[in-house]
């Protein structure tokens, strides 16, 4: 679905390349979790895979992204964007109508989405980010979680094949990150869609998260399954990447001398490994 | 210091984000605010902090009444910290913007001594000043805006999220940097934060909000395990805390990793010696 290959890019008047010689490789249906520490270029690598890089922000581009099949340095934003349903970081730079229902029908009509299919495609992305209740609000008379989950449930409304979401649950309280996750983990399983996550949030990407990828000053600094990633808890901490910490607390036990253990994602997992060790 | 009496405030005819909500704070509290979208913490802090008056109950802050003082009187006492950075930066550099606060709050304040605070807190945030802070990232502007509130030294900070659109390192750097002024000067510090691991590592009261009222208010260990408190709000606790309710008697209050690791080996150690 999305092939990146050796991909440097330095933003024009930029200092140093945000990335360098990048490659990566999303089968679809993928479910990517990005990580990384303040600068390591997660957001420009969200934006090289959206198109944005180099189309709305300049500066020198090497290497190549395919996208379905579409190179994004030679196609349109406008096709690139059918493809990859993007919810930025800041959601507020997102948002351009007044009202909950006008943002969703935007995308919607711009897309030329057929008229008996709009209503449809409407309900069911409010009712999945579970936001039926706001359709009719203003958008200033909500709260930053509220605005996100408008945002999210904006690009659900286009059905693209891929769901770029740059920290879609900065603003968002516990139960509402994990019903966001959940649903993103539903539309992957279920529509089979590709979605790369970029987020702080370390417990939500490894409980749902297939693969981590964990970027560091504009390169990848390791790559692959959740809990292969997590067995470095140890050194990614010292390039500022926080770990679960049932993830911690198996890797204490096993340097406390409790025995050998495989790293946990969930408190279920962690639960399951003291009493085990305790029997 | 702060007290909030039987206060309520929608933002339309009819509306009513905020409750009949009553609490008080007393100097060098630690005080967190948790809750889900739309539980009312933001429209709290911005009561608190006089941004909007209350169109019941009363609020004081250090003895004035916010409906009845102006922002700048009420500046002098409290520093604010918006959810969204860029509704605060107004400056073109980060060395403008920090000493913004300074020059308008404190105007006895000499020049002198204006850029000798302005230059400590920068080289404490690694700042070099020339930033342009609409070019910086989100996180970086977050951390721009957090860094001119702790420049000008407040008696009491309000900070919604402070945390959001930060990594690990720079969560815990702005943290450790409130929780000194906490505990070093007395300063008192109300946080929003969605952030349970840090409420649980930083904060020692938390107050409890859904549906514009007041649920609890209590110590953070007490509210988080609070199953069913945490179940009305919406709110998880943090792992470790969640994995020591579970596990139950020889647990209790084991909630960080150290104290989980060193109640688990020594229970294995009692386990060992009984065989």
């Amino acid at each position: 679905m999305i092939k990146i290959e050796s991909l440097t890019f330095q933003y024009d008047g930029g200092g140093e390349p945000a990335l360098r010689d990048i490659s990566l490789d999303v089968e679809p249906g993928g479910f990517i979790g990005i990580i990384g520490p303040a600068g390591a270029g997660k957001t420009t690598l969200a934006r090289a895979i959206g198109g944005m890089v180099p189309h709305h922000y300049k500066g020198d581009f090497y290497g190549s992204v395919i996208v379905d099949s579409m190179d994004t340095v030679e196609n349109r934003m406008t096709d690139i964007s059918r493809v990859v349903g993007t919810v930025f970081q800041d959601v507020e730079s997102q948002i351009i109508s007044s009202v909950v229902e006008d943002e969703m029908l935007y995308g919607l009509e711009n897309f030329g989405i057929p008229r008996g299919e709009i209503e449809e495609r409407l309900t069911f992305a409010l009712r999945q980010v579970g936001i039926e209740d706001l359709r009719c609000r203003t958008i200033a008379s909500l709260s930053g979680g509220q605005r996100q989950k408008v945002a999210i449930a904006s690009i659900i409304a286009l059905r693209p094949k891929v769901l770029l979401l740059d920290e879609p649950t900065g603003e968002l309280d516990p139960g509402s990150s994990r019903m966001v996750f959940s649903l993103l983990k539903e539309m992957n399983e279920r529509y089979g869609l590709t979605v790369i996550v970029i987020e702080q949030k370390i417990m939500l990407l490894s409980e749902f998260a297939k693969q981590l990828i964990v970027l560091n000053e504009g390169k990848i600094y390791c790559s692959g399954p959740v809990r292969q990633v997590l067995e470095r808890a140890k050194e990614l901490e010292g390039i500022g990447v926080n770990c679960p910490r049932v993830a911690s607390l198996a890797i204490s036990l096993k340097e406390a001398g409790c025995g050998e253990m495989p790293v946990c994602i969930n408190v279920d997992e962690a639960e399951t490994m003291v009493r085990g060790l305790l029997r | 210091m702060i007290s909030l009496e039987k206060v309520s405030f929608g933002y339309g005819e009819g509306s009513s984000t905020v409750r009949d909500i009553s609490f008080h704070i007393e100097k060098g509290e630690f005080v967190a605010i948790l809750g889900a979208n739309g539980a009312g913490k933001t429209t709290t802090v911005k009561l608190i902090d006089g941004l909007l008056k209350p169109t019941k109950g009363k609020v004081v802050i250090n003895g004035l009444d916010t409906s009845k003082t102006r922002v700048s009187e009420r500046a002098r006492h409290v520093g604010f910290l918006f959810q969204n950075p860029d509704r605060q930066i107004c400056r073109n550099t980060v060395r403008e913007e920090l000493a913004f606060g300074l020059e308008t709050v404190k105007k006895d304040m000499s020049r002198e001594d204006i850029d000798r605070r302005v230059g400590e807190v920068m080289e404490s945030f690694g700042f070099s000043g020339d930033e342009e802070p609409f070019s910086l990232s989100r996180g970086e502007r977050q951390r721009v805006a957090l860094a001119s509130v702790i420049t000008v030294q407040p008696e009491i900070m309000i900070l919604d999220e402070p945390t959001t659109g930060l990594d690990y390192r720079e969560c815990s750097h702005i943290m450790d940097v409130i929780s000194d002024m906490n505990r070093t000067m007395g300063t008192t510090v109300v946080m929003v934060c969605h952030d349970m691991e840090v409420v649980m590592s930083y904060a020692r009261r938390a107050l409890v909000m859904a549906g514009g009222r007041l649920l609890a208010d209590g110590t953070v260990r007490s509210v988080f395990r609070d199953t069913e408190l945490m179940l009305k709000a919406s709110l998880l606790p943090p792992q470790i805390t969640e994995l020591s309710m579970r596990l139950g008697k020889g647990f209790e209050n084991a909630d960080t990793v150290g104290e989980m690791t060193a109640r688990i080996c020594s229970e294995m150690q009692v386990r060992r010696a009984g065989r």
